[in-house]
């Protein structure tokens, strides 16, 4: 007893000493402007490195697929399969020369390209880039090989529970709606795809107006201005207006389900509970993250804590806010061994209704606060950091302000405003659980938490569940 | 997350130019032996504490196997001052985090916090380095943390059993025999008298590098390092690892059933420690093969013939002679075999007819370019400086590595190519689900 005591005394001690800082940690200053076209630019110059990073966001993200789920990536990734004046050989073989990357992808709302280079390759990238994004050919023969690859690496993906289960959540939160979408594809939908699908989603989602491109890296600002409204004005504005399906309204869950996947050879569970989130413009964005940091954001969170550090049920368990633009997702993610399963299960529960019960004190409160102030500056350090974040504030329309007020916000988060934050924002019922695991093992302890649902991991996701 | 095990391919920079200078280091040692390299860098106002302790998988034996990646869980786990997860909850209440990473060769401890908490974290690592107290509870709690991280590993990547396999058969004799992980029966039976005699053995400031960089002064590191860790005492220089690999006489081949949907194939050849002089001709070949879609092995097999969904090479620092390693994954109704085979095949193409200077030009600017990712962060810095000094003798020789790696000829990458790429140096093997073909 008179250890803990003890214990208790110089940490409180510790607590109380402490000047954090951090403090005044500022964006740099950067250029913002539009092309006729419509395209956003950002620059910023940065000259601790001779190197530049671009980041590029366009509205060609999985949510126009359609009922082509895996188009919007397989679109992305075939933007380097050649343009006018490159072949893919030629690109891939320039490119690799001068230790230069070049990467296209897509994500659920959007398309990406993100690239790093020797400033000194300035000229001869910027063009590739420009071409990319402007004069793609998907070539049917390079096309048709990417395409098998991605059709094993379909399969590839269900020998890890890892790389499956938040395609399957997803699916089963959103349902229909198109946030549901899942990236990768399918293979049914994937295997009848030909360039042509490609032509036409590129024509029609590939535009400058709702796009934009940042520049940040050692660069003259008036010179680089000059080069991008160049390479870039050209670009043809969008003919139609792409219709906003993420818009549309989002079912919410009105009951607590289970989905149940089967993996014959799991040794473990692993396992996602949630339910709906934020959008990313939720003006309480920055007071849920300090919440969330709290519950399952960093390694003494109230999940982790239990689940790994009290009980070693696991190696390590989490939450987040996956915020889109219209919508988003909370989850708490963890695996156990399957024998194991229920007690990793009720545990993450007993944890949630515990930060509902008896909220949060005044002590972890500030510890929130000074862990995502003090882990603040090093997310925006590099140029590819600083190049993707003017990136984000063009998608999700937020401005500098966010980063600059930033430890204001922060440290702005009262007792009184974490516990509504609580009782809004994290969930107590109508949880959706998905099971990864080994399901003649567990389905009797799946039958605890809801409604339940088998599926077969070899089988395809299906529409909803 | 924390306490991870990272396998041996970490990449080196080279090519220092004007943005780091050798100079740009400053370093120190304490009285007790425990050796400082400071970069005061204010891009950002944080700062970060990187301790290389010379410990890993290669100083245990049959019995305790894994000791050393559960020794780094169970630094987190309680000290004299800082009692059980006071380490954790102090770091974090002070705007800092953490995380650490266990190897065949090294321990690695990483802090990084707002640059004003230095002083807790200077007085956190004193305490649990002085007085950690290896409390029995914790030990079997944390026992269960690290099955489950074993068994996550297996779970969710087939490379992890392929590998752990082909180390084991690859070496026979050499502590690389086994996984850092450790087998399952010895993660089940570590003692408590074998943890306290490795704290004592091993964490001893003198078997310890610590490297600092960021928004902090040297003398003031200089004032904390002497306050914090310079009062703890020096040990006797632990046990040397006397065991050599024999010379392998034949190639080696192992097989693992695992549910998948193509088969994995690894192969490893035999190759030298950091230290010796073939490490940089063999880090360019590497490159050669795998880096980029131009590089060899992925504009042939994954390309142009189709046989392969990825490939990837891997050859990373050591003390001890190690292994380079071909990972591949084979498409769609193409037989492991006839991947093996291609794979030999170009292979053969670059020990008989070398490769050509633009290739290798093409690397030395890819290197280039890496280095300036490590220089970029002040993490990559204190990483970066702390191999160097841990796995080539002197963080200098950072420094030194432009000239060497230009230094490497078209003829050194095709004659390294030669030495080591022949059949009897080689172990394969092979995932796959249907093993009785």
């Amino acid at each position: 007893m008179k250890k803990i005591k003890k214990l208790l005394l110089i940490s409180l001690l510790a607590f109380f000493s402490l000047q954090l800082s951090a403090q005044g940690y500022k964006l740099p200053p950067f250029e913002k402007f539009k092309l006729p076209n419509g395209l956003t630019i950002y620059l910023m110059e940065q000259h601790e490195v001779p190197v530049i990073s671009v980041s590029a966001i366009l509205p060609a993200g999985a949510i126009y697929d359609g009922e082509k789920s895996g188009l919007a990536s397989l679109t992305a990734t075939a933007l380097k399969h050649g343009t006018l004046n490159y072949t893919k050989a030629k690109l891939d073989e320039e490119l690799d020369f001068i230790g230069a990357s070049v990467n296209t992808s897509a994500s659920k709302e959007s398309a990406g390209l993100s690239a790093k280079f020797a400033a000194k390759d300035k000229d001869n990238v910027l063009a590739i880039i420009k071409d990319l994004l402007l004069e793609p050919v998907f070539d049917t023969a390079e096309f048709t090989k990417e395409k098998k690859r991605l059709l094993v690496g379909l399969e590839q993906q269900k020998e890890s529970p890892r790389a499956v289960i938040g395609s399957y959540f997803d699916k089963m939160l959103y349902g229909d709606h198109v946030y549901g979408n899942i990236i990768q594809g399918k293979i049914s939908t994937v295997t009848p795809l030909t360039t042509n699908d490609l032509k036409a989603f590129y024509k029609e989602n590939y535009r400058p107006d709702g796009a934009a491109i940042s520049v940040v890296g050692d660069f003259s600002l008036t010179d680089m201005k000059a080069k991008l409204t160049a390479l870039f004005s050209g670009w043809k504005k969008g003919s139609k207006v792409q219709e906003n399906k993420a818009a549309e309204p989002i079912k919410n869950p009105t009951e607590n389900k289970v989905l149940l996947v089967n993996k014959e050879d799991a040794k473990e569970t692993t396992f996602y509970i949630g339910a709906p989130g934020i959008s990313r413009n939720n003006p309480d964005f920055v007071s849920i993250d300090v919440v969330n940091t709290l519950f399952g954001g960093r390694f003494t969170s109230m999940l982790n804590d239990e689940l790994r550090v009290n009980t070693g049920l696991t190696y390590g368990a989490s939450s987040r806010f996956s915020a889109l633009k219209n919508g988003g997702s909370f989850v708490i993610t963890t695996f156990t061994a399957g024998k194991t399963t229920e007690p990793a299960i009720d545990k993450a529960l007993e944890v949630i209704n515990k930060l509902h019960k008896d909220g949060i004190d005044e002590k972890s409160l500030t510890s929130a606060k000074n862990y995502v102030k003090g882990q603040f500056p090093p997310r925006y350090e590099t140029a590819g950091q600083l190049a993707g974040l003017l990136t984000q504030m063009f998608w999700y329309n937020f401005d500098e302000s966010f980063i600059n007020n930033f430890e204001k916000n922060v440290d702005g988060l009262t007792l009184e405003k974490a516990k509504q934050i609580i009782t809004k924002y994290f969930p107590k019922d109508k949880l959706q659980f998905v099971l990864v695991g080994k399901a003649a093992d567990i389905k009797k302890i799946a039958e605890k938490y809801g409604k339940v649902t088998e599926v077969q991991i070899k089988e395809e996701v299906k529409k909803g569940f | 997350m924390k306490k991870i095990i990272l396998p041996a391919f970490l990449f080196l920079g080279m090519h220092l130019q004007a943005q780091m200078k050798a100079d740009e280091v400053k370093t120190f040692t304490l009285k007790n032996g425990m050796k400082f390299l400071v970069v005061e860098d204010n891009s950002i106002p944080n700062a970060n504490m990187y301790l290389f302790y010379r410990v890993g998988s290669r100083n245990e034996y049959q019995g305790i196997t894994g000791l050393s990646h559960f020794f780094e869980h169970m630094m987190f786990n309680g000290a004299k001052k800082y009692g059980p997860k006071l380490f954790d909850q102090t770091m974090e209440f002070n705007g800092g985090s953490n995380n650490a990473y266990t190897t065949e060769n090294v321990t690695v401890y990483t802090n990084w916090f707002p640059s004003s908490a230095a002083e807790t974290i200077f007085d956190l690592e004193g305490d649990r380095i002085s007085s950690l107290s290896i409390d029995p509870k914790m030990v079997e709690s944390e026992r269960g943390v690290v099955l489950s991280e074993r068994s996550t590993g297996l779970e969710n990547s087939p490379w992890e059993q392929l590998s752990q396999t082909l180390q084991g058969a690859a070496f026979l004799e050499h502590p690389y025999h086994w996984p850092v992980i450790g087998y399952v029966d010895d993660m089940k039976n570590w003692k408590q008298q074998d943890l306290e005699r490795y704290f004592k053995t091993y964490y001893a400031p003198n078997n310890c590098v610590v490297v600092v960089s960021g928004g902090i002064k040297l003398a003031e590191v200089k004032r904390l390092a002497e306050k914090y860790l310079e009062p703890i005492p020096a040990q006797p220089a632990p046990p040397k690892v006397n065991i050599v690999e024999p010379p392998q006489t034949g190639e080696r081949r192992v097989t693992v059933q695992k549910d998948v949907a193509t088969p994995y194939l690894l192969i490893g050849y035999r190759t030298p420690e950091a230290r010796h002089e073939d490490f940089y001709a063999l880090n360019i070949l590497s490159s050669i093969l795998s880096s980029g879609k131009s590089s060899r092995l992925y504009s042939s097999l994954v390309d142009e013939k189709q046989l392969a969904t990825q490939v990837f090479t891997g050859y990373g620092e050591s003390f001890d002679p190690t292994l380079f390693q071909v990972y591949a994954v084979a498409n769609k109704n193409v037989a492991e075999t006839d991947l093996e085979q291609a794979i030999y095949k170009e292979l053969d193409k670059i020990k008989t007819n070398g490769i050509s200077e633009s290739e290798l030009q093409k690397i030395k600017n890819q290197k280039l370019m890496e280095f300036y990712s490590q220089v970029e962060t002040i993490n990559g810095k204190s990483n970066n400086i702390g191999t160097y000094e841990v796995f080539f003798g002197d963080y200098r020789k950072m420094f030194e590595a432009p000239a060497k790696y230009n230094k490497v000829t078209a003829a050194d990458v095709q004659n390294v190519a030669k030495k080591y790429f022949t059949k009897s140096n080689r172990t394969v093997g092979v995932s796959k689900s249907n093993v009785e073909d």
